[in-house]
C-alpha cells in the first residue's frame, strides 16, 4: 500500500473491439469507477491484452505508484495470467490484481446496453472493493516427476508414448484391453490413401513395445489418482492374465480349450477360445485367459470341484481328461459320482433357463468310462515329501479326504478305523444299491496307493489313546469320528421289541449281521437316512413299508429323486403325522399312535413348522417301527481316554474347533466332519478334511494358521446378472433343452436284490447333457492349457497386481466406441441378419477377420450394398454432433465392395463432408468409380418381400430428386456415431475432468488449447476429446506429448498459492476441518491442540475455510474478508 | 429493465471449474441470460460460507444462486455435496426468518451447460419477480 496506508487502485476496462464496447458503455464504466475511493487511475482501452494495453498498466504502476490493479475484460480463464504477468513485471506482487469478466459474463449474454452497463458497473465496483483486501501471494515452484503416464493405447496413446519416450524418462502406457492398438487395429484400410491399417499401425505397436523406457500396462485399470500437477500418484490394477511372458504364441492351448465365446475384437462375428490372443499381431504378444465371475458350481462345491471344467471336457468328448480333472481336487471321485448331494446343481445357472446340468451324473459317467477304458489310474507324485507323519481317526469322507490331501502335499498318514470296514458312513450308512461296495473300494484303493496306511478294528480312546498316537511319533492328529448315533424318538413304547434305530439297522446290514424285519414297517423321518432304511427293509423282505413324516413332501429333507425312487419301488408315504406312542402287546410292537399335523409359520430353516391338531390321534397297525429322526456324534472316547477328554465341546455336543483352521484346543490336534458339524453331507465332510489337511500342513511347517487357499463356499454365490457370463445371451434368449434323465433299473428287478439302481449315462447321453453347459466363468478351470503349454506359461493361480505409480503428467487418449444402432429400431440392426455396422464390415474386410477378407453374406457375395451415413450422429434423438469420419469411410467401403465384388453400391447420406487433406479428391475418385449417391436419411430397412432382387429393402426419400425410393439390397452397412469409450466416464471422474455436452472430454479451450484440460498436467488427445480421423488424432497426441516434454525440460511446475492456512491462535481445536478435507491435508497438532494445513497437499478448494466455526482458517486468494467486500461492492450499485 | 420499478439483484456464487466455466460458455455461445444475476467466483461450491448467503441477502440481494459441479464431478471430489447439505440447512433457517426459501437456489451446472446457466438465470429472475423485493426489517 502507498505511504499513507491508503491503497492506490488502477482500473482498466477493455473494449475488446466491439465485443465488450458494443454492448457495455465502457466510458460510463470507467467514469463511474474513477469516482470510487482509492481509485487513482481509471481508463478504458481498445485491447487491454495487447502489448500497448499491458504497457499502459505497467506504465501507470511505475509512474503513479499504483499498488492494486483491476482489469475488466474477458474471462479470467483467458487472460488472468496475462495481466498478472504485466503486474508482476513492474515488481508489484501479481496477486494484487483482480479481473472482472465483463465479456463472457456480461456483454456477450445481454443485449440491453443499459442493463449490461449497470451490471458491469456493479461487477467492477465489487472488484474494486475486493482488491484492496488482496494481499501479496507467492507462487512456489515444485519439481515435477519426470515420468509420465498415457491412458489408452490406441494410435493416439502409442504415438504419444513414442514421442514422450524421446525425453528419456519412463512412460507408462496404460491400456484396459489385453492389447494395444485400439480401434485402428480393427480397420482394414484407411482413407483416403487406402493403405492397409495394420501395415501402418503394427510397426508403431512393435516399436513402442521395444522402446525400453515405455512400460506397457495392458489389462490395467486406473483405480485412483491423487496428488497434483507434476506430482500425481496413480493406483493401477493390472488384471491377472494367467499366462506369463514365457508364452510363445504357439497356439497349442487353443487346440485344447473347450470353451468358445464371441470375439469382441471381431465384433462378435467370429468366436475365440477362453485362452486366446486378441489378434495375431497383438501386443503384449502373449495369450491370456478370460475369467469372468467364477462358475457357481465351483463356488458352491465344498471341495472346489472344477465341475464346469469336466462338464466342458465331456461335452467335447474328452472323457479321460474329464476323469483326470475330477481326480485333481476330489479325493473320493467315484463315491461323489454316486452319492454326492451336488450343491453345484442347486446353483447351476442353467437352472435360470430350464433345469440345472446333471453334473453329478456326468461325474459318474466320466469315472465309469475311466474304469472301463483306462485300467489302473496312475497315482500322482507329490512335489515334495515330508518326514512328518499324521494320524487320522476315522475313515469316513472327512478322514479319507484329509489323508488324500495330505498325501498330495507329501505327508504320509495312517487312518485308524474302529470298524472292520473302511469308509465310515459311506460303507455303514449308505446302502449298496446306491453305492456298490466295489465302487467305494476303488476310491479307498486309490488313496491306499497314494501311500496312506489303514488300521481297521482299532477304536480310538479304547484301543489307542491320543497320548499313544503322539508317542508313536505322529506330528499331528485329525479326529473325524463322524456322527453314528441315532437320536431317540422320546415317545412311550420306544423300548418295545420291534423298535429299532435306523443308523444301527443300516450299520448291522452293512456288516452282514443278521437282523429280523417286520411285515408291516413304519419308518419315522423323511431324511435320506429314512429313505435308505425304508428301501433296505423292503429289499430285506418286508411286505409294506411306510415312511411317516410330520410335514409334507415338499419339506422332506431327503433328495427328491430318492423319494421318487422309493415310491416307484412301492414305499408308502404318510405325511403330516407324528408318532405319539409306540403301541405294543406282550412286549412286541403292534402299532403306532400318531397325531395329525398342520403346517404353521416357517421356522429358522425356512420350512413351515408342523403344529399338532388337537384330538386327531389315531392308531395304525405295524409290527416294526424304525426311528430315523437324526444322528449325533458318538464321543464315548472322550470318557475312555483322559487325553482326548481334554478336547473342548461345543454347546451342541460336538467337537469344538476354530472355524477357520479346524484346530481344537489341543496343540496339533485338528477335527472335522460330522463329529464337528453334526450330521451333514459327504461332500461337506470332505471339504472339512481338505481344509484340515492344509491347516495341518501349515502347522507342521511351522507357519501361522492363516492365508488358507482351500476353497470354502461363500455365503453368497457370486454370479453375473441376467446371463451366465459377459459374452453370453441373456437367459431368456437361450434355447431350452431338457435335462437328460438318468436311466434306472426296473423297479421290480430292484427290490429283488442289491443291484445299483442308477445305470449311468451312455456316451451320447453324457455328451448331449454336457453340451447344455453354459460355460459360466468363460474359463471353466479344466486346466487343459496347463498341460498343453510346453513352455509352462499358463498359471491359473495368478492374481491381480496393484501398483502405485508416481508421474508428473498424464495424457488421456481413451478413444471411442461405436454407437449401438440397435436402439434405432427402424434400421433393424440386431434383428435383420444382413444389417451390419461399420466396424463389423471392417472385420469382414480384414484378411485376418472372420471371412478372411471376403465380402460375404451367407457364404455368397452380395449383389448390392447400401451404406447408411450418420446413424446416431447429426440426429436430435441420439447425438447432435457429426462423427466426422463416416463420410470418408463410407466412401472407402464403397471402393472396397466394388474391388472385391460385383455389387452395386448405394450411399444414403445427408451431407457429404470431405474436409481433410486429400478427402475431396478421394470423394471424386469414388464417384468416378461409380457409386450411386442418394441424398436423404433412410426411413426404414425392412425384409424384402418374396421375389425381390435383394434380401432387404431400404426406404428413403431422395431429397435431391424429391422422390421416395425403395432400394432392394443384399447387405446394409450402418455407419454409427462415435461415442466415448466404455469406462471413460469413470476415468473422467477419477481425474476430475469436465465433459462437453457431447459426453467427450472437455478441452481447456476449444480453439487455443484443444489438448489441455482445466486441470494442469492432464492432457487429452484423439477421440477421447471428440470424434476425429487418424491424422488429427496423431497430431493431437504428438502435440500433447510435446507440451509434456516442455514441462519435463523445465523440471518444475508453478504451484498456485491459493491455499488454506490455520491461524493457530484462533483455532479452537474442534477438528471439524480434519474430516472434511478431501486430500487429508489437515493434520492435528497434538501438543498445541490445533489443526494444521500441510501446504503441499492443500489444493485450495476452501471447503475447510467455509466450515471452520471459529473462522480460523484463511483461504489465500479467496479470504472471507475479500469475498464479503466483493458481496458488498456487488450489491452497492 | 425495471418492471413496476422492481429491478431484482441476484448474487450467483459460481464454482470455478464447472458453473463459472458454464457461464463462460453461455457467453462464448452468446446465449442471452438474465442481467439480474451477478456472479462471484469461488474455487468450489464447498467454499460457500452460509455467511456469504445471509450477508448478500442483508446487503440488498433479492435472491442467491449457488452453482457447482454435478454430483461426482466436483473438482475437489465432494465439495458440492457439502454445499448441498449446507443449502438444505440454510433453506430451513431462511424459512425460520420468514424469508421464502426459494430465494436461495442450488444448481449443478457443468462447464458444458451454458444453456443451463442461462435457463437458470431467467427462471431465477422470474421467480424473484413473483416474490417481489426482499424487505428485511433493519
Ligand atoms: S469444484 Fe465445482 S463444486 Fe467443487
Amino acid at each position: 500500500m502507498s505511504d499513507e496506508g491508503k491503497p492506490k487502485v488502477g482500473f482498466y476496462v477493455c473494449h475488446c473491439g466491439t465485443n465488450i464496447a458494443g454492448t457495455v458503455n465502457v466510458d460510463e464504466v470507467s467514469d463511474y469507477v474513477s469516482g470510487l475511493p482509492g481509485v487513482s487511475v481509471s481508463r478504458n482501452y481498445q485491447f487491454m491484452c495487447s502489448e500497448p494495453g499491458q504497457d499502459l498498466i505497467e506504465q501507470d504502476i511505475r509512474e503513479q505508484g499504483l499498488d492494486r490493479v483491476v482489469v475488466a475484460a474477458c474471462s479470467p480463464m483467458m487472460h488472468e495470467l496475462t495481466f498478472r504477468g504485466a503486474v508482476g513485471r513492474t515488481g508489484l506482487n501479481p496477486y494484487l490484481f483482480q479481473m472482472v469478466n465483463v465479456r463472457e459474463h456480461c456483454a456477450w449474454i445481454h443485449s440491453d446496453p443499459a442493463a449490461a452497463t449497470g451490471k458491469a458497473i456493479a461487477l467492477c465496483n465489487a472488484a474494486i472493493e475486493r482488491v484492496v483486501h488482496q494481499e501479496p501471494l507467492f507462487a512456489s515452484e515444485a519439481p515435477i516427476y519426470p515420468d509420465t503416464m498415457v491412458i489408452g493405447a490406441g494410435i493416439a496413446g502409442i504415438q504419444a508414448a513414442l514421442d514422450l519416450a524421446q525425453g528419456g524418462n519412463q512412460v507408462y502406457l496404460v491400456e484396459r484391453d489385453s492389447t494395444i492398438g485400439g480401434n485402428m487395429a480393427r480397420f482394414d484400410k484407411t482413407f483416403p490413401t487406402l493403405d492397409c491399417s495394420s501395415c501402418i499401425l503394427t510397426p508403431k505397436m512393435v516399436s513402442v513395445a521395444q522402446t525400453e523406457n515405455v512400460q506397457i500396462l495392458s489389462m490395467s485399470d486406473i483405480e485412483e489418482v491423487s496428488g497434483y500437477a507434476g506430482n500425481f500418484r496413480v493406483r493401477v490394477r493390472k488384471r491377472a492374465r494367467y499366462v506369463t511372458d514365457a508364452c510363445t504364441s504357439c497356439q497349442d492351448c487353443i487346440a485344447v480349450c473347450p470353451v468358445t465365446v464371441p470375439s469382441i475384437f471381431d465384433m462378435g462375428m467370429a468366436s475365440r477360445t477362453a485362452i486366446h490372443k486378441t489378434f495375431p499381431q497383438a501386443i503384449p504378444n502373449s495369450y491370456l485367459i478370460e475369467k469372468d465371475e467364477r462358475p457357481p458350481c465351483w463356488s458352491a462345491c465344498p471341495i472346489g470341484q472344477e465341475a464346469a471344467g469336466y462338464v466342458a471336457l465331456i461335452g467335447d468328448g474328452r472323457f479321460a481328461e474329464a476323469a483326470q480333472l475330477i481326480r485333481k481336487s476330489n479325493p473320493l471321485p467315484v463315491v461323489c459320482g454316486r452319492v454326492c448331494y451336488h450343491p453345484c446343481e442347486e446353483q447351476c445357472n442353467r437352472g435360470f433357463v430350464e433345469e440345472p446340468i446333471a453334473i453329478q451324473h456326468l461325474k459318474r459317467f466320466a469315472l465309469d468310462w475311466e474304469a472301463q477304458h483306462n485300467g489302473e489310474v496312475k497315482v500322482p507324485e507329490p512335489p515334495v515329501r515330508h518326514s512328518e507323519k499324521v494320524a487320522i481317526v476315522g475313515s469316513g469322507p472327512a478322514g479319507l479326504a484329509c489323508a488324500h490331501n495330505l498325501a498330495q502335499r507329501g505327508y504320509q498318514s495312517t487312518v485308524y478305523e474302529r470298524e472292520e470296514v473302511l469308509g465310515g458312513m459311506l460303507a455303514l450308512g449308505i446302502p449298496a444299491y446306491r453305492l456298490p461296495r466295489e465302487q467305494l473300494q476303488q476310491d479307498i484303493d486309490f488313496i491306499r496307493r497314494m501311500g496312506v496306511e489303514f488300521q481297521t478294528g482299532v477304536a480310538f480312546g479304547r484301543d489307542v489313546t491320543l497320548e499313544q498316537l503322539r508317542e508313536t511319533g505322529y506330528g499331528a492328529i485329525f479326529v473325524a469320528t463322524g456322527a453314528h448315533r441315532g437320536i431317540a424318538m422320546h415317545v412311550p413304547g420306544e423300548d418295545l421289541d420291534g423298535v429299532v434305530d435306523a443308523v444301527q439297522f443300516l450299520h448291522n446290514k452293512a456288516l452282514g449281521e443278521s437282523q429280523p424285519v417286520g411285515r408291516k414297517v413304519a419308518v419315522i423321518g423323511g431324511g435320506n437316512c429314512g429313505i435308505d432304511v425304508a428301501r433296505t427293509i423292503l429289499r430285506e423282505g418286508a411286505e409294506e413299508v411306510t415312511v411317516v413324516y410330520r410335514r409334507t413332501r415338499v419339506e422332506m429333507p431327503c433328495e427328491e429323486h430318492e423319494a421318487i425312487d422309493a415310491e416307484t419301488e412301492g414305499i408308502r408315504f404318510l405325511f403330516l403325522r407324528a408318532p405319539v406312542e409306540v403301541l405294543g402287546k406282550d412286549g412286541k410292537v403292534t402299532g403306532l399312535r400318531v397325531i395329525e399335523m398342520e403346517l404353521g409359520e416357517p421356522d429358522d430353516t425356512g420350512r413351515r413348522r408342523p403344529i399338532p391338531i388337537e384330538g386327531s390321534e389315531h392308531d395304525l397297525g405295524f409290527d416294526m417301527v424304525v426311528a430315523s429322526i437324526g444322528q449325533r456324534a458318538d464321543l464315548d472316547y472322550l470318557e475312555d481316554d483322559p487325553g482326548a477328554g481334554e478336547m473342548q465341546l461345543s454347546p451342541w455336543g460336538t467337537l469344538d474347533v476354530d472355524a477357520e483352521t479346524f484346530a481344537t484346543n489341543l496343540p496339533g490336534v485338528f477335527a472335522g466332519g460330522d463329529a464337528v458339524s453334526g450330521p451333514a453331507t459327504v461332500v461337506a465332510a470332505m471339504g472339512a478334511g481338505k481344509r484340515a489337511a492344509e491347516a495341518i500342513d501349515k502347522y507342521l511347517r511351522g507357519q501361522p494358521l492363516e492365508g488358507f487357499e482351500t476353497h470354502q463356499v461363500p455365503a453368497e454365490i457370486p454370479r453375473v446378472e441376467g446371463r451366465p457370463h459377459r459374452y453370453s445371451k441373456p437367459y431368456e434368449e437361450i434355447e431350452r433343452v431338457p435335462r437328460t434323465q438318468m436311466p434306472k433299473l426296473e423297479a421290480e428287478t430292484r427290490i429283488g436284490g442289491w443291484d445299483e439302481v442308477e445305470l449311468g449315462f451312455t456316451e451320447e447321453q453324457a455328451v448331449a447333457e454336457a453340451q447344455r453347459c453354459l460355460h459360466c466363468g468363460v474359463c471353466v478351470d479344466c486346466y487343459q492349457c496347463v498341460d498343453a503349454c510346453k513352455p509352462g506359461a499358463v498359471d491359473h493361480s495368478m492374481k491381480d497386481e496393484v501398483d502405485h505409480l508416481d508421474v508428473g503428467q498424464i495424457m488421456v487418449s481413451t478413444g471411442y466406441k461405436q454407437f449401438d444402432p440397435s436402439v434405432i429400431p427402424q434400421y433393424g440392426y440386431g434383428r435383420l441378419e444382413n444389417v451390419i455396422t461399420g466396424l463389423e464390415f471392417e472385420r469382414m474386410l480384414s484378411s485376418t477377420g472372420p471371412t478372411d477378407g471376403k465380402v460375404l453374406i451367407d457364404g455368397e457375395a452380395p449383389r448390392s450394398v447400401a451404406i447408411l451415413h450418420c446413424v446416431g450422429s447429426r440426429d436430435e434423438n441420439y447425438n447432435r454432433y457429426c462423427s466426422r469420419v463416416c463420410c470418408m469411410y463410407a466412401l472407402k467401403f464403397a471402393h472396397l465392395v466394388r474391388e472385391r465384388t460385383e455389387a452395386e453400391v448405394y450411399q444414403f447420406y445427408i451431407d457429404m463432408r470431405a474436409f481433410g487433406k486429400g478427402y475431396e479428391e478421394f470423394y471424386t475418385r469414388i464417384m468416378d468409380e461409380g457409386t450411386t449417391m442418394v441424398r436423404g436419411k433412410v426411413a426404414e430397412v425392412i425384409e424384402a418381400p418374396e421375389g425381390s432382387p435383394g434380401k432387404l429393402l431400404v426406404k428413403a426419400e431422395d431429397t435431391l430428386l424429391g422422390v421416395r425410393r425403395e432400394v432392394p439390397v443384399d447387405l446394409v452397412i450402418l455407419c454409427p456415431a462415435m461415442v466415448p469409450s466404455d469406462g471413460s466416464e469413470e476415468l473422467r471422474q477419477l481425474l476430475h475432468l469436465s465433459q462437453s455436452a457431447d459426453g467427450f472430454l472437455l478441452e481447456r479451450h476449444p480453439k487455443l488449447d484443444p489438448i489441455g484440460t482445466a486441470s494442469d498436467g492432464i492432457y487429452i488427445a484423439g477421440c477421447a476429446q471428440g470424434p476425429k480421423d487418424i491424422p488429427d488424432t496423431v497430431a493431437q497426441a504428438s502435440a500433447a506429448a510435446s507440451k509434456m516434454l516442455g514441462w519435463m525440460a523445465r523440471g518444475e511446475m508453478t504451484i498456485d498459492p491459493i491455499k488454506a492456512e490455520v491461524q493457530e491462535e484462533l483455532c479452537g481445536g474442534c477438528r471439524v476441518c480434519n474430516a472434511l478435507c478431501p486430500y487429508n491435508a489437515i493434520s492435528w497438532v497434538e501438543d498445541k491442540k490445533v489443526a494444521r494445513v500441510e501446504e503441499a497437499l492443500c489444493k485450495g478448494c476452501g471447503i475447510c475455510v467455509a466450515a471452520c466455526p471459529a473462522s480460523a482458517i484463511v483461504g489465500a486468494g479467496f479470504t472471507d474478508q475479500q469475498i464479503y467486500a466483493e458481496i458488498g461492492g456487488l450489491l452497492a450499485v | 429493465m425495471p418492471e413496476n420499478g422492481f429491478n431484482p439483484k441476484i448474487v450467483g456464487f459460481l464454482c470455478n471449474w464447472c458453473a463459472y466455466s458454464g457461464a463462460d460458455l453461455a457467453g462464448v455461445s452468446r446465449i442471452q441470460s438474465s442481467p439480474t444475476l451477478r456472479p462471484i467466483r469461488v474455487m468450489c461450491s464447498g467454499r460457500i460460507d452460509p455467511g456469504f448467503v445471509f450477508t448478500a441477502l442483508k446487503s440488498g440481494a433479492d435472491g442467491v444462486l449457488l452453482a457447482g459441479c454435478h454430483p461426482g464431478d466436483c473438482h475437489y471430489s465432494e465439495g458440492n455435496y457439502l454445499c448441498l447439505r449446507r443449502t438444505l440447512m440454510m433453506k430451513k433457517l431462511l424459512g425460520g426468518f420468514g424469508i421464502d426459501e426459494e430465494r436461495l437456489r442450488l444448481e449443478w451446472i457443468s462447464a458444458s451447460e451454458g444453456d443451463k446457466y442461462s435457463k437458470v438465470s431467467w427462471e431465477m429472475e422470474n421467480r424473484i419477480r413473483e416474490l417481489g423485493p426482499l424487505e428485511l426489517k433493519q
